[in-house]
């Protein structure tokens, strides 16, 4: 198989064009999400939505089948973004409130999959995705469900920059801060619903991380986050699907595809921040330490 | 809104955060251009008077109007909080943070147009930072990002503009850089109320006192407002600065 077939042609087949448009789509507005998650620090209640959505998964494909998913992580994904947000607001601290949530959520979804015929089956594919067996008639509710969360925080943009970097200023301002936090955490629930059925509950946490802070990596132009992440996203989410295809195929070895595109967004997420190491090491000669959440003085640009 | 008619008036005002403290009594009126030190020791009220104002802490007693009306307009007041501990790492440009003064006015969907642009180069040219718009903000000094936030409160093109504690930590470049900036805009007719336990500083900028500890003690001109007596009653036992010197405020002897 050449190069061009495992790039471009293998989007030809069905199922493989369904899962590009599907993850693409997801990748851009996980990616712009990401942005807001990674100035506000909301990495671990991110994590915890994942986990919230797992019962909703569960109780959804116990009572609609695959049709199912989607509505069910839906609810949980929009119950467990309004419970964190009052939770954090009512002053239990966000990794106490988080942790409750998620250890509890996670316990109710392998407790209602266990009750399940195909146990083992089941639960992989909740956990890993399907991101090669997305059904065509499935194929909407996912881009409308990314899509929601995209305006969601496109129409916020400004006031939730605003308050990721001044809360009090924000609300000085006029601008209500319960208000912004729901429509983030449910934006942020909304891109775990469409991942947690692509690349499954436990990865899609990269989707939503690993794009932001590789644009941190980048640049230090606030607007221009929002422009890389979601190109880090794409072309992580093509190559990724690409290369489980070319390997699963051409070298026979039976790649799962939504762990191999999560790889291939770590592999992006190491090349930039290797990039960014020698260009530190170049501009000052020395190197510098690079965190999660890297100081950007030593970037060069201005 | 006439020239004429005060930006501001508090008659018998109290302001209290729920369940918590809150300054009483208060009896103000500001006109267009005037400027008025609130003058109060630590947890006197000062800012629970600012945020009273702004809308911030619930207004419970008297009345208050702002602009002849009983809720301030979008952007008509401009406010600058005690210096604010801002993440030095986040990635925003001081003419950014700046902007962020005109989102009120912008609304939700609405993005900056030349015109916000405009206001954002006038205001960063009247703090004195025009050379470092395009620098990122946790690189400006301590003085320069506080000018940085006051050319913020500029950009909403405030009639009133509430300054908290705005000298606190300043050295004397930034200190002086402020006054003539706060001169300017009284110049431009912006009212200014600006709370600081720095006499000094009232005399050298400000037309008119509050004293406040919990609830009004005075008001009116300065030299009216700040007598010993005054000062006494609203400092007993407080160390305060006057013209460089440190001074504990006795007590009421004798009353």
């Amino acid at each position: 198989m050449s190069l061009g077939d495992m790039l471009f042609g293998a989007f030809a087949l069905p199922f493989m064009g369904r899962a590009l448009l599907v993850l693409l789509v997801l990748s851009v507005v996980a990616g712009i999400v990401g942005v807001l998650v990674n100035l506000r620090g909301l990495e671990f209640i991110s994590d915890g939505l994942t986990h919230a959505v797992f019962p909703g998964l569960a109780i959804g494909l116990a009572v609609g089948g695959t049709a199912g998913l989607v509505p069910g992580a839906a609810i949980a994904a929009l119950i467990g973004a309004v419970l964190l947000t009052l939770f954090v607001r009512a002053g239990v601290t966000s990794d106490a409130a988080v942790a409750v949530v998620l250890t509890a959520t996670f316990s109710v979804g392998v407790i209602v999959v266990s009750l399940s015929d195909d146990y083992a089956g089941e639960l992989e594919a909740l956990l890993f995705g399907r991101v090669l067996t997305i059904a065509p008639e499935d194929v909407v509710p996912l881009l409308v469900v990314s899509l929601v969360a995209a305006v969601a925080v496109a129409a916020t943009l400004k006031q939730q920059v605003f308050r990721a970097f001044d809360p009090q200023g924000s609300r000085a301002a006029g601008d209500r801060g319960l208000a912004l936090d729901l429509v983030l955490n449910a934006s942020i629930a909304l891109v775990v619903v469409a991942g947690a059925s692509t690349v499954g509950t436990l990865l899609v946490l990269a989707l939503l991380i690993v794009p932001g802070a590789s644009a941190r990596l980048a640049t230090v132009h606030l607007w221009r986050l929002f422009p890389i992440a979601a190109a880090v996203g794409a072309v992580s989410a093509w190559l990724g699907l690409a290369a489980g295809f070319g390997v699963s195929v051409g070298a026979g070895i039976d790649l799962p595809a939504g762990s191999t595109v999560v790889a291939v967004f770590v592999a992006v997420y190491a090349l930039m921040l290797a990039v960014r190491l020698v260009r530190d090491r170049m501009t000052r000669g020395a190197p510098t330490s690079v965190a999660a959440r890297p100081s950007a003085d030593a970037m060069g640009e201005r | 809104m006439t020239d004429s008619e005060p930006v501001l008036v508090l008659r018998g005002a109290a302001f209290r955060h729920p369940g918590g403290a809150g300054v009483t009594g208060l009896r103000l009126t500001v006109a267009p251009g005037e400027a008025v030190a609130v003058i109060g020791p630590n947890g006197a009220g000062k800012s629970t008077l600012l945020r009273g104002i702004l809308g911030l802490v619930p207004l419970v007693e008297g009345a208050m109007r702002v602009g002849g009306a009983e809720h301030a307009a979008d952007g008509m007041i401009g406010f600058l909080p005690q210096s604010s501990d801002l993440d030095p790492d986040f990635p925003i440009s001081l003419e950014q943070v700046v902007m962020q003064g005109r989102y009120r006015r912008l609304g939700l969907l609405r993005w900056p147009g030349r015109r916000d642009r405009e206001v954002v180069r006038g205001a960063l040219e009247t703090v004195g930072l025009s050379d470092r718009a395009r620098r990122r903000f946790g690189e400006l000094s301590g003085g320069q990002r506080q000018r940085g936030m006051l050319a913020r409160a500029l950009a909403s093109e405030p009639v009133l503009l509430l300054l908290d504690e705005p000298f606190n930590g300043l050295d004397q470049a930034n200190r002086d850089a402020l006054i003539d900036t706060i001169r300017t805009l009284k110049s431009r007719g912006v009212a200014i109320i600006v709370s600081t336990h720095d006499l000094e500083l009232a005399r050298q900028v400000c037309d008119s006192v509050l004293l406040v500890n919990g609830s009004q003690i005075g008001c009116g001109p300065v030299d009216d407002v700040l007598t010993l007596e005054n000062i006494q009653e609203c400092f007993e036992g407080v160390e305060v600065e006057i013209d460089e010197h440190t001074v504990v405020v006795p007590g009421h002897e004798g009353h």
